[in-house]
């Protein structure tokens, strides 16, 4: 059925406007908490240049779970079970990758996932 | 000299271990009579001394002392600032390197060939951070083994167990869960996936949350008012959280200079609260690697913990719950992944393992019946796959009259590019005028070292071009760097 291409980057930079199947849903990172948010070591930070190339989409207004995981009303447990270990499996992953913002969405999505998860099949 | 040497790099704690001539592993202690090292490092304001371990952890001004480096291994923009100067993660990784080289070698001898253990989900940029981190600290690494891969070479040699096993290594830094299975000395890895910032560290601030919110309630004042509170906080709330593996009830007392001392009462069950969800995203690891192999918990045989946190009861419970059988301790959770170490440099030949993760290439894939087109990561190695390997897949160009083929290297298994590194690119030049439609073979292969390869060829001219992928972007010291800052960090007194 899928013919496969060579995506040669000299014809289009895939990064800059992927076309995916299924995009993200953008996440709005939560304010960093009172004591929480410093370094584990002082005096130490980022480098400051900017980063060339950014994958993450802009944020948008706070969204609930539900809204991040996409699960809708009338889902199935089985439905939800099969989503959640969809989206953890992404987000997982994606907590190691080299790009910084993805992995800051990837601690939410996978702050989102649980919450979820506890809700509809109850604690472990 | 110590021929077979294994290193636990942990992230709260680091151990050096040997194979002795009866063919046990032993633990190495270092200078300080200790058999695991504090990953911690101080810079001394004072002298031009840099402290490792304990002396580092428990007496110093935290803006000077480095926690948890590990944790940034696979960060390509962080970096440590100290008087001036910039210290990469690899270099703070290496002083303790060094320092468990220095002191070991006062004992068993010679050390130069290790085996060092990284947790399984560690990136490209992590793993070629720890093996620049030994190079800078005199070390070769001969290779690099998951950590629960280690902890189960241990495991199986203690206890001459037989059968599927899962791994459940919960260090102080991450989770890691391997399913292997076992058959007398041969081991043959059927997965492994990792968590990252899921560990003991994690279970510990939520504490100082507690500890917070109830130094609030009752002196109605912030408990944590600079890095070294919170850092005695969490000193405290590790403290705590030790207690409550053995006990019901913790009582103790926290104060600052400024606001005074509260009494701070915890339970068990408020500790299990709290770190529920800590809990659930670990079974969701432990699911997820299950699934991935298309196994049920019913097809594994043994559960087996290693790292510190296994200690907390609810993490046994969960488990117990999960697989409707307890788990079993490896027996010595804080040291396994050392000794397994050093015993894996001896037996690696007997360890079969997969790729820890998939590779592949950004292509457009063409639905023929819809017509749409999309970007995808399509996986050439996937995952899990058995090691040595070597996969290919036919590609065609999308374009008439290409003159370069540029094949982007990807490190993850995700279809959507966005979730997926890209950790290295092949040019090709081909033959011009020629149609869309050509074809273009792309092979990946991955040793036994984890090392992988690829190839690309242009079927029609015969032209290709073959690469040892490396990352080699941000985060990585060059050849010139490496060797200039290894020579310097050498020179260093480290204590």
């Amino acid at each position: 059925m899928f013919k496969k291409f060579i995506q040669s980057f000299s014809k289009t930079r895939p990064d800059a406007e992927p076309v995916a199947p299924s995009p993200a849903k953008p996440v709005t990172p939560p304010a960093a908490p009172a004591n929480k948010g410093k370094a584990e070591v002082k005096g130490k930070g980022k480098e400051p240049e900017p980063k060339a190339v950014t994958k993450a989409e802009p944020p948008a207004p706070a969204k609930t779970a539900e809204e991040l995981c996409e699960i809708k009303t009338g889902m199935s447990k089985e439905e939800i079970k099969a989503r959640l270990a969809f989206l953890y499996r992404r987000y997982n992953s994606a907590t190691s990758s080299l790009d910084a913002k993805l992995r800051k969405e990837a601690e939410i999505m996978l702050d989102a996932v649980v919450v979820i998860r506890e809700k509809t099949f109850g604690p472990i | 000299m110590a021929e077979y040497v294994g290193v636990d790099l942990g992230t709260t704690l680091s151990g050096l271990a040997y194979l002795k001539p009866d063919g046990n592993a032993e633990i190495v202690p270092n200078a300080d009579g200790e058999r695991l090292t504090p990953s911690v490092v101080y810079f001394d304001a004072h002298e031009d001394v840099k402290l490792v371990g304990s002396a580092a952890r428990d007496g110093g001004d935290p803006d000077r002392t480095i926690y948890q480096i590990k944790r940034h291994m696979d960060d390509p923009e962080y970096f440590v600032e100290m008087d001036g100067k910039k210290w990469t993660p690899a270099e703070i990784s290496a002083l303790i390197l060094a320092k468990l080289k220095r002191e070991c070698s006062r004992i068993i001898g010679e050390i130069n060939d290790v085996v060092i253990t990284v947790p399984a989900n560690f990136n490209e940029l992590a793993r070629k951070n720890t093996v620049a981190a030994a190079d800078m600290a005199g070390l070769k690494v001969r290779r690099l083994v998951n950590e629960p891969t280690a902890a189960a070479v241990y495991y199986a040699h203690t206890q001459a167990v037989k059968g599927r096993i899962l791994v459940f290594d919960l260090g102080g830094g991450t989770l890691d869960v391997t399913i292997l299975e076992v058959d007398n000395d041969s081991f043959k890895i059927l997965t492994s996936e990792g968590a990252r910032h899921l560990g003991g560290a994690n279970f510990d601030e939520q504490l100082l949350d507690i500890y917070s919110a109830q130094y609030k309630a009752q002196i109605n004042a912030e408990l944590c008012t600079d890095e070294r509170q919170r850092r005695r906080v969490l000193h405290a709330a590790e403290d705590a959280k030790k207690m409550l593996s053995k006990l019901q009830r913790v009582n103790d007392t926290i104060g600052n200079d400024s606001n005074g001392i509260a009494r701070i009462d915890l339970t068990r069950e408020q500790f299990e609260k709290t770190v529920s969800k800590l809990l659930t995203r670990a079974i969701m690891l432990v699911e997820q690697a299950l699934a991935g192999i298309k196994l049920t918990t019913k097809d594994i045989e043994h559960v087996v913990l290693v790292g510190g946190s296994t200690r907390i009861p609810k993490v046994k419970t969960a488990l117990e719950k999960h697989f409707g059988k307890p788990p079993k301790s490896c027996g010595n959770v804080d040291e396994a992944v050392a000794l397994g170490a050093a015993l894996f440099a001896k037996r690696s030949g007997r360890v079969r393992e997969v790729c820890n993760a998939s590779y592949g290439t950004l292509a457009m894939l063409l639905n023929a019946q819809t017509g749409e087109e999309a970007v995808q990561n399509s996986v050439v190695i996937p995952k899990n796959t058995a090691i040595p390997c070597s996969k290919t897949q036919i590609y065609v160009t999308s374009e008439a009259n290409e003159k370069v083929i540029e094949v982007d290297i990807t490190q993850g298994e995700d279809t959507d590019p966005r979730y997926v590194d890209i950790i290295g690119r092949i040019s090709l030049e081909v033959p011009p005028n020629r149609p869309a439609g050509c074809e273009i073979a792309v092979t990946y292969s991955y040793d036994e070292n984890q090392r992988v390869r690829a190839l690309v060829v242009d079927k029609q001219s015969g032209r290709s071009q073959e690469v040892a992928v490396s990352y080699k972007g941000k985060g990585i010291l060059t050849e010139e760097e490496l060797k200039k800052r290894g020579t310097a960090l050498r020179q260093l007194r480290i204590e």
